[in-house]
Parts: C-alpha cells; structure tokens; sequence
C-alpha cells in the first residue's frame, strides 16, 4: 500500500537490467448458446416483472460478459449492486418524464429543462463511469475512474451548445407553425457547426474517458490527436459513400432489368405486386448497405486507434481489429437475426463481443502481479449507469 | 486446519490490495469456509462469502467481505464440490442451465406478449386516454392539419353551397343519434394532392378532399357514410390511441430486440400497429352503418364507395395477398364491403 512506484517491491529488479515485456492477451470464453438462455430467462423475469427485474438482468449479463474477457488468463468481474441500479434508473425515469412532460409544456419550459439537463449531464456522466469501473476488478483490483468534475463539464458542455441554440431559437419564435425565415437558416448553419465540429467532440469524450481509467498505480492516457479522430470520421463518410454508390449501380441496374421484363413479359396484371416486392428489396438493400457498411468501418479504425493510443509509460494497449472479417460478422449478424426474428441476438452479441475483443492485448513492462491497489476508488451513483444505459453511451469496450 | 477432511478444491487467493495470486485449498467446516495455503491461512463465515453462479463457460469468482476474492479456473472441479457441500442453486440459475425451462420461457414470453398486444396495450392506451385531457388532443389535431396543409393540401374549389349541403346532410344524420355518443367535430373541405381521401384528426376536426367528393358523384348517402366513419374515429379517439399504443409497442420491442437494432425494433411496431389499425377501421366502420342507419339509408350504399375507389385505382380488381394485408392499415375492400352489404341486408 505504501509504495509509491509502480515498479514493486523496492529493490526486487536491479535498476541497470532492460525491464522484460509482459504481453498480455485478451480472450474471450462466452458461448452464443449459454448467452441465449440468460437472455430469455432475463427478458422472461423482466417482462413478468414489468421491467422491475432489468437492474438484475443487467447485472447478470454483465457479468457473464466481464467474467469470459479473459486478461492474461484471468477474468474481468462486475461487482455492481441491483438494488442500488434499481434507484438509479428509477429516477432517470422520472427525469425523463420530467423532461418531456416539459418540452409539451411550452417551448420556454422546454428550453429550462434542457439546460437543466445539460448541467447536470456531465456530472451524471462522470457518475456512470466510476460506478462501471469502480465495480469492475480484476485480480481481485478494482478500477477507478479519476477524471475530475471540471474536465467533465469542459469535455462535455461544448456539445449541447447546438442543442442550446435550437431549443432557444424554437422558444424565441411565436408562432411554431410560421417559422421566420431566419429560423430556418440558423437550423441549416447550427447542423452544419455542429457537423463540423462532431469529430472535434467525440475526441473530448473520449479523452476525458481514455485519460482518466486507473488500475493500481496505472493510470491511462490517450495521445491520439484530435486530427486522427477528423480522419477516421472523413474516412467512414467515404467509405458510406463507396457503399451508396455500389448500391446506387445495383438498384439502376434493377431498374433497367425490370423494365425490359415487364415491357417482354407484357403481364399487366402482376406488374404491380412484381414492382412493389422489387422496391422493398431495394429500399431493404439501400438500408442495409447505410448500416452494415459505415457502422463497422467506424467501430473498427475507432476501437483500433483509441486503444492503440491508450496506455503510459508502463503499459500500452494495442488492438488490430480488422474491416473486413468485422463487417461479414455483421452481415451474417444481421441477416439471421432477421431471419430468426430477433431469436439470433444473443448469438450475435457474443460473437462481435468475441471479434472486438480479441483484437486487443496489452504489454506491460511491469508483472501484473507486482501491481498493488493504492487507492479505492469513488463508487459514483449508479443514476450515472443507468443514464449511460437509457441514452446510449458506454465505455465502449 | 482441515481435520474434519470434507471435499477440497484448489483455486487462487487474491487479497484485494495486490494483483498477485495465492495458490489455496478451500473446504467447508461446518458453517466457515478454510481458505489455506503456503502464503494464506484464513477462515471465513460461509454466509458472508458472495458465491458465483454456474455457467458453463467462464471461471468461477467468489466474493468476500473485505474485497478479498477467491478464483478458480477449474470450473467443473470448482461446481462438484459446491454440490458436495451441498449448496443450492437459485431457481433462476437452474433455469439458465437447462434447455428445458429456457424453452418453457420461451413459450411463456410469446402468450405473454400476445397477450400484451391482444389486450394489454389497448386496454392501457384507452386507460391513459382517460387521464388525458381532451384540450390535448386539439392541439395535436391542429399541429397535424397545419402540417398536413402544408405539405399535402390545398384550399378546397368546391363551390360553398355545395360544402353546406354536404355539412348539413351530415348534421342531420347526426342530429338523430343520442346527443352524449356524438363528439364535438367540425368539417373542412381541402383540394388533395394526394388523391381522394377522407380522415378524422384528433380534436374533431374531419378533413373531406374535393377528389374524394367528385369519385362519388357528391352522393349525398355515400358522403354521410364516409364522414360516420371519420366520426367514429372521433369518438373512440383513435388517433391518439395510436400514440399510445405506437408508444407502448415501442417499448417492449425495444426491450427485445431494442439492444441489437432500433431499426429491426421498429419492424414489429409497424406491423403490431397495422393490426390495431384495421380493428379500429372496423370499429368506424361499425359507426359508419350507426350514422347511415340513423339518417335513413341503407348502409349497402358504401358498397359503391368502394367501387368507386377502386374503378380509378389501377385499372385492375384489387386483390392482396396475405402479405399485403398484413402489413395494411385497412382491412381488405372485400372483407368491408362484405360487411356494408351485410348490414344493409339486415335492417
């Protein structure tokens, strides 16, 4: 406990020898099949339940997920407590109804109420990520999430300055139905803003995140630059745009093919049915391609440069988590989940949970097991977790 | 320690402090737990120990008091002297585990939710509709007309004393029904750009489109049927029922299926909401003959409504597979048409 360093006990290594690598891998044990059961007994107990039972569910699938990540041969653990979950998502519900009840209101309520949100947002945040990481262990050390009230607000208050504007705007304009033409064009330059700056964001987030995990005496840092996470971004919208245009090919090819068989076929009568099928399709196609395609191109460069970045001058992570095999995963994914109608899903979250972490390992020049815990963590609120749950952000990994 | 020899097992001990594993034998005496080894020699209340589930992949974790915890990779070594100790296994863990009650889940979930859609959801959206007052529905009725005038309509070119005849028809046709059945409603004409069409926003307000008037002939009958049908999506508050149940369905579809897509969530909510759709097509169909009845005709004149329709659509009878109608949000011509000729027959 004492210790100060990182290095140990004093005096175990003689400082002049080059430190020895220790490459840790990360595996993953979790069955599709074993998954599956948990799933529907989980979603059985939550809907007879009425959906009191998902802080338990949650809990279970965590910690199934947590404890099949293999970390040099040893599991991850989740640690958290359903009943305090329950809290948690008990008043993030009646925030939310709060919150919408509001906006029904009036649009100056609305406009409270956002900014009320987005002053506590960050905090809640912050909240979400010490209780994740203060409940998960490994080798019986809890993580610690040490990133600071004020870089929270600074990581994260830049972005509901769009959301501010329009709620604003939408408050100062009398007649809702008869928007003024300069609420039009404010609507057009906010988008646009806030597009450009989306990249500039995303990498606050997640540096605010990657900067402050601790295990022990280790405590990560992202050096990845801003520009980097500029590029991953203009890559995906190229590749999204390689993807239309493919599609764009197929369905005037389609197109073409149907009119030459209807004008030989001359069947008035199927004609319509016979077209209606061929624009489900198509619009299935389009659809399919906008997601299998981007999705997870992004997940792929993202995953591999955060935690190619992530690491300090004791420890680095490295992931390699190829395109391609990632986006057949997804597309076998999504055509039986399709196919089974949903029944699949489990299936397919542990196989993309397999293939993503896989990818990655850590070196460390110190042993793991030379690591000693100096401080417990904050635990945070679990309103925090809950928050993350309802409105889609994680840790991402 | 370990006299009383009951069934050992091997694992590894970590204090919770230092990242390093301990290597231990565990055995129950008793109600503690003796955890020994060359570097650890401590015994705990079984009580207090926060114990792992079965799975059959992964290894086994337990919990105790101070943070320490106990790790043993060999699992089936690990849950054969649980057993031998004789510990009991949650129900809900024995149910994770077996086929057979993952299946029996499964049949229960599909009744659960049939019956959730049966007569759950629209027996809690006629429920919140209850607690909703009414000036709600107007506004939403007008926000909808503003948007539907924008985009979708244009002022009607019926000449006024043609609208005030057709008004007035209707007002005597309602003027017969009990007063407390008859919603507040008021009828405007729009020229369409989308065809002939009739339908009811919530509030009260009953579009008719110049199209639609001119397909029947301004047939006075027809009109009253057509317009008893959009009354009858007033009264039973229809619209705003489907929010309600749009609302709800969304819910539960994003609890099952929610995780992997929101997109393929939303396919069961479309086709869910189609259904309620027709059943309150029929309901205000049933209106329908009430209004025609109570004006004195026959309510085999919507027979030809349909005629009507259907003579401009595309040439062609219009006949759907069961693919089409599933995913319709109007019960097939034939099956309403059968019901209008039906009910004339039966007066």
């Amino acid at each position: 406990m004492s210790q100060p360093s990182w290095i140990g006990p004093a005096g175990a290594e003689p400082a002049f020898e080059a430190p020895r690598e220790h490459r840790l891998d990360f595996r993953f044990t979790g069955s599709g099949s074993e998954y599956f059961r948990i799933w529907i007994v989980n979603l059985l107990l939550t809907i007879v339940t009425l959906g009191v039972y998902y802080p338990w569910a949650k809990v279970r699938r965590l910690r199934y997920f947590y404890g099949n990540t293999l970390v040099g041969g040893q599991p991850l653990d989740f640690h958290g407590n359903p009943m305090t979950m329950l809290r948690g998502y008990v008043l993030i519900a009646v925030m939310g109804v709060l919150y919408s009840v509001a906006g029904r209101f009036s649009a100056v309520a609305g406009l409270v109420a956002f900014i009320i949100l987005a002053a506590i947002w960050p905090a809640l945040l912050r909240s979400s990520m010490q209780f994740r990481l203060a409940n998960t262990s490994w080798r019986g050390l809890r993580f610690r999430f040490v990133g600071s009230l004020g870089d929270a607000y600074a990581a994260f208050l830049p972005a509901f300055v769009p959301g501010i504007a329009i709620v604003a705007a939408l408050a100062a304009v009398s007649d809702p139905e008869q928007p003024p033409a300069w609420y039009a064009a404010l609507m057009g330059i906010v988008s646009l803003v806030a597009l450009a700056f989306a990249p500039w964001l995303w990498w606050k987030l997640k540096k605010y995140q990657h900067d402050h995990y601790a295990l022990g005496p280790w405590r990560t840092r992202l050096t990845a630059s801003c520009g980097s996470f500029y590029l991953v971004f203009l890559k995906t919208a190229g590749a999204a745009l390689a993807a239309g245009l493919l599609v764009g090919v197929v369905v005037s090819v389609v197109a073409v093919l149907g009119i030459v068989g209807s004008s030989l076929g001359g069947s008035g009568r199927s004609s319509p049915l016979v077209a209606m099928v061929i624009g489900l399709v198509l619009a299935f196609t389009t659809l399919l391609a906008m997601q299998l395609v981007p999705r997870p191109y992004f997940t792929s460069r993202m995953q591999n440069l955060l935690w190619s970045r992530t690491g300090n001058e004791a420890m680095r992570f490295g992931s390699q988590l190829r395109f391609w095999p990632l986006f057949g995963l997804t597309l076998k994914n999504w055509l039986l989940v399709a196919l089974t109608l949903g029944l699949y899903w489990p299936f397919a979250a542990v196989a993309s949970q397999r293939m993503r972490i896989e990818a990655v390992s850590v070196t460390a020049l110190v042993d793991p097991d030379d690591l000693i815990d100096q401080a417990r963590g904050a635990e945070g609120e679990a309103a925090g977790d809950a928050a993350g749950d309802l409105f889609g952000l994680d840790i991402g990994l | 320690m370990g006299e009383s020899a009951g069934p050992l097992v091997a694992a590894d001990y970590f204090d919770g402090r230092s990242a390093r594993a301990h290597p231990v034998r565990l055995q129950a005496a008793g109600d503690r737990l003796l955890i020994d080894g060359p570097t650890v020699s401590r015994s705990v209340a079984l009580h207090e120990v926060r114990w792992p589930e079965r799975t059959r992949h992964g290894p086994r974790v337990a919990h105790l008091a101070d943070g320490a915890s106990l790790h043993c990779s060999d699992s089936a070594a690990w849950d054969a002297w649980r057993h031998a100790v004789g510990s009991r296994e949650s129900l809900v863990v024995r149910a994770q585990q077996s086929w057979r009650w993952t299946l029996a889940s499964m049949v229960l979930i599909v009744l659960l939710l049939a019956a959730g859609y049966l007569w759950g959801v629209p027996w809690a959206a006629r429920a919140a509709l209850t607690m909703l007052p009414t000036e709600v529905d107007e506004s939403v009725g007008e926000t909808a007309l503003a948007a539907i005038d924008e985009r979708l309509m244009r002022p009607s070119e019926l000449p006024l004393a043609q609208q005030q005849r057709i008004a007035g028809a209707f007002a005597r046709a309602v003027a017969a029904l009990p007063a407390h059945e008859v919603p507040v409603h008021r009828i405007v004409f729009r020229k369409s750009r989308i065809g002939p069409n009739a339908f009811a926003l919530p509030g009260g307000t009953l579009v008719l489109t110049d199209e639609l008037v001119k397909r029947v002939s301004a047939d006075e009958a027809i009109l009253v049927g057509v317009l008893g049908h959009e009354l009858g999506h007033l009264r039973h508050r229809h619209g705003m029922r489907a929010l309600a149940q749009v609302a709800a369905l969304g819910t539960v579809a994003g609890l099952v299926v929610g995780d992997f897509s929101s997109l393929l969530a939303s396919v069961p909510v479309w086709l869910g909401q189609a259904g309620y759709s027709r059943d309150a097509e029929r309901e205000a169909d049933a209106e329908a003959v009430r209004v025609l009845r109570a004006a004195g005709f026959s309510p085999a004149v919507m027979v030809a409504f349909f005629e009507a329709m259907a003579r401009h659509d595309d040439g062609g009878a219009r006949e759907r597979s069961g693919l089409e109608i599933a995913i319709a949000s109007h019960p097939a011509d034939a099956e309403r048409m059968r019901f209008f000729r039906d009910a004339g027959a039966a007066r």
